[in-house]
This record gives structure tokens, sequence and C-alpha cells, in this order.
């Protein structure tokens, strides 16, 4: 197996990566019982898309000698997922998540990780305009 | 007897005709970093002449374009905070209006939009390696706005031709 060294700031940034790719697997699983239609075919597909996401990270913390964080078995949902609406709104939110995970991606200084990081916000940044409907001028940036 | 304070000194070296010592006189130094942000400063300047030439010739743009030209001046604002000890001078003007001549059709403008775009994410994701690891989480956060802009400004193209 290749190891790939990365400094403790990297390997906690892949880390909490990691992690909001668990809470949109399973923020995911949620919306998507409540979609339907092409909603739900979407959900379906971004579903699957964050656990290619989670399967890649984990793959490059192990190759950096560390132990990828593990998925907590519920997470809190920041609001009342009872309809379409409020599921659409959840994977909007799950996605902005993901992207501000990823900004720290960036900082790393690692030109390859920055160029990982600054690609899955653009991924992610989409699938948020997608559920949303609007763009926004800094995806990522806290508010 | 009487000590040069710093605020004599100066005002002595012009009244003997002597050259000021170089911190006093050297034009201010741009960094290699100042000067990819400048170019970032002056593509986003371009972006937005282009967006406004396009508002201005189509008015139906103007309504749905307008988010999207303003998300361009949020990033030129931040950009620009980002430079510090440069002065806006004549040299970032110049370079802003050589570009853009408009396409001659509603559709053609819009794909001429969203080649400037994707051009503008390509032209982040290169800024990325060298710059301060602040500077670089703007430059990603702007590409991954352009990125969705790419993506408005293609459905738009889309649904004309679905229209057609």
């Amino acid at each position: 197996m290749t190891t790939v060294t990365t400094g403790t700031t990297g390997i906690a940034a892949l880390q909490s990566a990691l992690a909001a790719e668990h809470a949109a697997v399973y923020g995911y699983g949620v919306a998507g019982a409540v979609l339907s239609g092409q909603a739900r075919a979407r959900a379906r597909a971004d579903w699957t898309a964050h656990q290619a996401a989670r399967d890649t990270l984990e793959s490059m913390l192990t190759e950096r000698g560390a132990t990828p964080v593990a998925a907590s078995p519920a997470y809190r949902l920041p609001f009342a997922v009872t309809g379409a609406a409020a599921a659409k709104r959840l994977a909007a939110a799950l996605e902005d998540g993901v992207t501000g995970a990823y900004l720290g991606v960036v900082a790393v200084n690692d030109a390859a990780l920055r160029a990982f990081g600054a690609t899955a916000m653009q991924t992610a940044a989409n699938r948020a305009l997608t559920w949303s409907g609007a763009t926004v001028a800094f995806p990522g940036m806290p508010a | 007897m009487l000590a040069a304070s710093p605020t004599t000194l100066p005002l002595f070296l012009t009244l003997s005709g002597c050259k000021g010592p170089a911190v006093l006189s050297a034009p201010p130094v741009v960094s290699a970093q100042t000067q990819v942000l400048l170019r970032a400063v002056t593509a986003e300047q371009n972006l937005i002449l282009t967006y406004a030439k396009v508002m201005s010739a189509y008015s139906r743009l103007a309504g749905p374009l307008a988010p999207l030209r303003a998300e361009h001046e949020a990033h030129l604002a931040q950009l620009r905070a980002g430079v510090v000890g440069v002065e806006w001078g004549k040299q970032a003007q110049e370079t802003v209006t050589a570009r853009a001549l408009l396409a001659g059709t509603e559709s053609a403008a819009l794909a001429q939009l969203r080649a400037a775009e994707q051009a503008a994410v390509t032209a982040q994701m290169e800024r990325l390696a060298a710059a301060p690891a602040p500077l670089a989480q703007l430059y990603a956060s702007i590409a991954a706005c352009e990125s969705t802009h790419v993506s408005v400004l293609g459905a738009r193209i889309g649904a004309r031709a679905g229209a057609q």
C-alpha cells in the first residue's frame, strides 16, 4: 500500500470533510424518504455520489496512516423534514455543509489537496443549486 | 546640539537637494502574490463588463443575469480587499476594456458568458497552489460560484434551444 505524507492540519481537514460526507449520506436518506418522482431520483443519485466521496476520503486517510472517522449512528436534523419542500431545503443545507468542509481542505498547504478540495466544492455547490434553485456569491464561506 | 528628528530629516533632504533614502523614494513593491491577485481583479472586471454589455444589448436577459453579475461584483470587492498597498491606477483600467466584443445573437451572447465563466473557473484553479491559505480559499469559493454560473447559463441556453 502506498503511504502519502500529510501533516496534522491536512489530516484534520480530510477528517472534517469525511464527517460532512457521513452527515450528507445520512441526511439524503432522510430527504429521499420524503421525496417522490424526479426529486427522489435526484436525491438517490446525490446519496450515491456522497457515498462514493465518503469512500474516496476514507481511502485518502488510510493512505496517510490515519484512521477515518466513523459515522454517527444518528444526526440531529436542522429542522423537521415533514414534506418535499423541507426535504429539498435539507438537501441544500447538506451540500452547504459539505462545501464548507472542503473549503477547509483548500486551506491545507498541499497543491493536490487544494485542487481536490476546490473541485469537490464546485460539485457540492452545483448540487446545492439544483436543490435551492439559487446561486450564492461565496459557497462554503461562513455567512 | 540638535538631533535630526524623523520629521525634520525629509525637509533637510529636500532643501539640500540630496536624494532621500531608498525607503522613502522607492515605488511600492508588488509581490508575485499581489500580481496574481491583481490579475484576478482584472478578470472579474472583464467578466462584469461582459455581463453589462450583454444585459444592455439584450434587455430580456437583464433581469435573469442581474443576480449573477451582482455576485461577480461581490467577488471583485473581496479580491480588492485582499490587495494592500497598491493604488488602483490606469494600468488596471486599461486591461479591462480590451476584450469582450459582443456576440451577435442572444444565444451566442449567453454562450459567450458561459465560456467566460468556465475560463474563470480554470483560472481560479490555477491560482490555488501558490496562494496563502485565506486567498486560496477565496479563489476556491469564487470558482465554486462561477461553476454554478456555468450551470445556470447552460440551463438557459438549453431552455432556449428546446423552445425553438
